[in-house]
């Protein structure tokens, strides 16, 4: 192995987890969050029964998963500026930076995938279960609320944290408006010290280590979460 | 209490109700029997409005049903139903299946709409098993407490979709109990169901569907006596024959 120069690990790990991977954890979480939530609000409006919602809901999927990730993030970086500018009424662009640009994107984007998750997590649960809730006299949104969301949501949990660890590789993607998340940290020193293939692979061992025990994770919980009928 | 008058639906171009009128009156028990796909599921979801209907007009304690303007969450909470495959929120506890619409329909506070969950249980044997989930329970437990379930609303009127059909043989008679029971106390209810035991026990008329029409209205012994239409007589025939 001579030549190769392992020690640059030790001297920017610190670095990399501190800067790096705060940041991609952060990310990953938010974009979470705001993706499930974003995402049933859509599963809703594509399953409602008033037609446009149910289109325009359906035309916002259908593109965010025609287009490339990577197009999305440099187009929301570019864009988010003047619609902030827009929406609060100001003439020159808004500053947002690499973090939040990154949020929104991620949210937005992620929200097309959550959308079908959480819709077949809605449509999993029997049409019984919806009648019995309004014959109680339970309007729509309280059949979401206390019925249909609480079961769908643990039916699919599983799938959603499956998607969580696809977003939390994603992430790495925002090194194209260079952010430095953990992929992004890593590159500045991989540039700096010209130690390329020592941190890339560093890198991929990290990322492969979290997903791999997260997946192993998820595994596990699928026995235990499941709803007794 | 129920009237349905002239009542017909179509599923696109095909009628699955045709020119349906009875009514149920207070403290009537009327049974609605007939051979499947004859519309008597349809009709009593039509009563609070689960199933929309293109023709004719429901009143269900005076309030159409079918109008737009009703305020249809007031109007079922008023109205109990019990589900063939019971429906029970399987993600909530016995107590919770009976307090939630208590609680966010008719505002009681949690303590009272608790107690009065917990009188119903009792009513309906089940007293100890308030706070399993209902995946823990069997059939007929669970078909009870789907009943206790609609009586916490105090309805003015039950309406029973197939209430034993999804049981095993040997849990049926503790669900008619029950429903025996609660018709004898005077409560209006409107019963789909083939247990013509039921029927001969506690009904005041029996409806026979065929084809989404009401062939037969009549009082309970006319009914069991001779039946007017043919095939009445032969569904009949049919099913008492075990």
């Amino acid at each position: 192995m001579s030549g190769f120069d392992f020690d640059v690990i030790q001297r920017s790990v610190w670095y990399l987890f501190r800067d790096g991977m705060t940041f991609t954890v952060t990310l990953t979480l938010m974009a979470m969050a705001g993706g499930i939530v974003f995402g049933t609000l859509l599963a809703m409006m594509r399953l409602s029964s008033f037609a446009p919602l149910a289109w325009v809901a359906g035309a916002y999927v259908n593109l965010m998963r025609s287009v490339p990730l990577v197009l999305v993030i440099f187009w929301f970086f570019f864009l988010v500026p003047y619609i902030g500018a827009w929406i609060i009424g100001e003439k020159t662009p808004i500053k947002v930076g690499a973090f939040w640009s990154a949020v929104i994107t991620f949210t937005m984007f992620e929200a097309a995938y959550y959308c079908e998750i959480m819709r077949a997590g809605i449509q999993s649960i029997a049409r019984g279960q919806v009648a019995a809730s309004l014959a109680l006299g339970l309007d729509y949104w309280q059949t979401m609320g206390h019925i249909v969301l609480p079961q769908a949501f643990r039916n699919m949990v599983p799938v959603l944290l499956t998607q969580t660890i696809i977003l939390f590789q994603d992430t790495s993607l925002v090194y194209v408006i260079s952010a430095t998340d953990f992929l992004g940290a890593a590159a500045k020193v991989a540039n700096r010290d010209y130690r390329l293939v020592e941190m890339y692979s560093f890198v991929a061992l990290v990322y492969f280590v979290i997903s791999f025990a997260a997946s192993y994770y998820v595994r596990s919980l699928q026995g235990r979460i499941a709803v007794i009928r | 209490m129920i009237s349905i008058q002239n009542v017909s639906k179509w599923f696109g171009t095909f009628p699955v109700l045709t020119d349906c009128s009875t009514e149920v009156q207070k403290g009537q028990v009327v049974v609605v029997c007939g051979p499947s796909g004859s519309g008597k599921s349809t009709l009593i979801k039509c009563v609070n409005a689960l199933e929309p209907f293109q023709k004719g007009r429901i009143l269900v304690d005076g309030i159409s049903v079918g109008d737009p303007r009703t305020d249809l969450p007031k109007l079922r909470s008023r109205v109990g139903m019990v589900f063939q495959h019971f429906e029970l929120f399987p993600h909530l506890t016995v107590t919770e299946n009976l307090t939630l619409a208590q609680i966010k329909v008719l505002n009681r506070q949690k303590d009272a709409a608790v107690a009065k969950g917990r009188k119903l249980l009792e009513r309906v044997g089940l007293a100890e098993h308030r706070d399993k989930f209902p995946g823990n329970l069997s059939g007929g437990q669970q078909q009870r407490v789907a009943i206790a379930r609609a009586l916490c609303m105090d309805p003015i009127a039950m309406l029973f979709d197939e209430p034993t059909s999804a049981l095993d043989p040997e849990m049926i008679n503790e669900v008619l109990d029950v429903m025996v029971e609660l018709a004898q106390e005077g409560m209006t209810m409107m019963v789909v169901t083939h247990e013509m035991g039921f029927a001969r026990k506690v009904a005041h008329r029996v409806i026979f569907m065929d084809g989404g029409r009401i062939v037969e209205d009549a009082s309970k012994d006319e009914f069991f006596g001779t039946p007017r239409s043919e095939r009445a007589q032969l569904f009949l025939s049919k099913i008492l024959q075990h």
